[in-house]
């Protein structure tokens, strides 16, 4: 096949698939951090605190898939 | 005297229809001036308001060399939020006094809420050996983001041999940087953890002692007992190796993508949507910057901060 349109099909798939995974996972994240809020509001800030560092640490793998998208479309010729 | 009507947001009707038209027309003439609207309306305003499309690249770009060394547009940032820190700390504690004045009450709050992080994690001890180094890390990469997003970063440009560079860029999204602050964070982990558990902490890592016991065991003649050990022996070797490779390799690598990736996207983002409307709608993902720039600083210090943590607490016996 004509690499160019490889290249760009290559790049949609990679925003279409390789961000569904984090985007799911940030999804569980926010119902278990809401979840154990509901049952203990008390525990309020650590929770709060917690799920925001989780949450940035899947945030990573999105934007692996991200860093491979932008490789591959401005860098490969 | 008669009370003026409390409209939206505390001023009368009149003025308020009047800030929201006006709001209104800029959104429509940044639109119209964008690439959207030049293909549908064709170029009706004049040059002056659309913006050129930008162009993106990844290494960052030599400005000049001193003595042979490249100075790049990412370096000259870099020495801007260094200059800045050490501005800022002289000024908010030239005359420190017990009721704080506005300087150094930000100063305080800034530097509580991460010591307050760091006792929380490691405890009042560890909190307070490891507040230096995590410290850095955060006011480093936080200040890097943050000031990336004044006016004049991105926009400065300058001709050069290789065509128009921009003069600034912001420091995060040069590969060099978040590889330099990981290097610095992974190695002060292994440092910390070598200096409080001495000899231990590498039979972390090279766990022969079960291998030997196995040894021991089969030379005495219990055979069943000593080729037990012996397998257990070699999968905690190999799992001792493979925490080697994580703590060293997996931490740098994941650190310094996880930043570069989130900066480089936000600055991509910021000037696409420059490029696509021009007025009012940026200010919106500014504000994501901003707080995006933020949770990465704090994630990058607290991961520090646990690995320390980690590195520093004594193994359990975690095999009965």
């Amino acid at each position: 096949m004509d690499p160019t349109a490889v290249k760009l099909l290559s790049v949609g798939l990679i925003g279409s698939i390789g961000l569904m995974g984090p985007a799911l996972a940030l999804g569980l994240i926010g119902f278990s951090a809401l979840n154990g809020l509901a049952r203990n509001p008390e525990a309020g800030g650590r929770i709060f605190t917690s799920m925001i560092l989780i949450a940035g640490l899947t945030e990573a793998i999105g934007i692996y898939a991200l860093i491979i998208a932008i490789i591959l479309a401005m860098v490969v010729k | 005297m008669a009370k003026t009507k409390r409209g939206c947001l505390g001023c009368s009707l009149p003025v308020a229809i009047i800030i929201v038209v006006v709001l209104l027309a800029l959104f429509l003439i940044g639109f119209i001036a964008g690439p959207v609207g030049q293909s549908l309306f064709g170029n009706i305003l004049p040059r002056w308001l659309s913006v050129p499309e930008p162009e993106i690249e990844l290494p960052a770009n030599v400005l000049f060399y001193i003595f042979g060394f490249p100075v790049t547009n990412t370096l000259i940032t870099t020495w801007i939020t260094m200059v800045f820190l050490v501005v800022f700390s002289i000024a908010a504690t030239r005359k420190m006094k017990i009721i704080p004045g506005r300087m150094q009450n930000l100063f305080e709050s800034l530097l509580g809420f991460v010591y307050n992080l760091c006792q929380d994690v490691a405890g009042e001890k560890n909190g307070r050996a490891f507040f230096p180094v995590v410290c850095t890390v955060f006011l480093f990469v936080g200040f890097n983001a943050w000031l990336g997003l004044i006016p004049g970063y991105n926009s400065l440009t300058l001709n050069t041999a290789e065509g128009v560079v921009h003069v600034l860029r912001p420091a995060n999204t040069d590969f060099n940087t978040p590889l330099a602050i990981a290097i610095s964070a992974v190695v002060a982990v292994q440092l910390y953890g070598l200096k409080t558990l001495k000899f231990k902490y590498v039979q972390k890592f090279f766990n022969f002692g079960r291998i030997f016991k196995s040894f021991g065991f089969l030379f005495k003649g219990k055979v069943m007992d000593g080729v037990i050990e012996l397998v257990t022996g070699i999968v905690e070797a190999l799992v001792g190796f493979l925490e080697l490779i994580s703590e060293l390799v997996i931490h740098i690598i994941s650190f310094t993508f996880r930043l570069f990736g989130n900066m480089t996207a936000g600055e991509i983002l910021l000037m696409m949507i420059g490029f696509l409307v021009s007025m009012l709608v940026p200010i919106i993902f500014y504000g994501l910057e901003m707080l995006i720039g933020f949770i990465q600083a704090i994630i990058f210090a607290g991961l520090t901060l646990i690995f320390l943590t980690t590195a520093v607490s004594h193994h359990e016996e975690e095999h009965a």
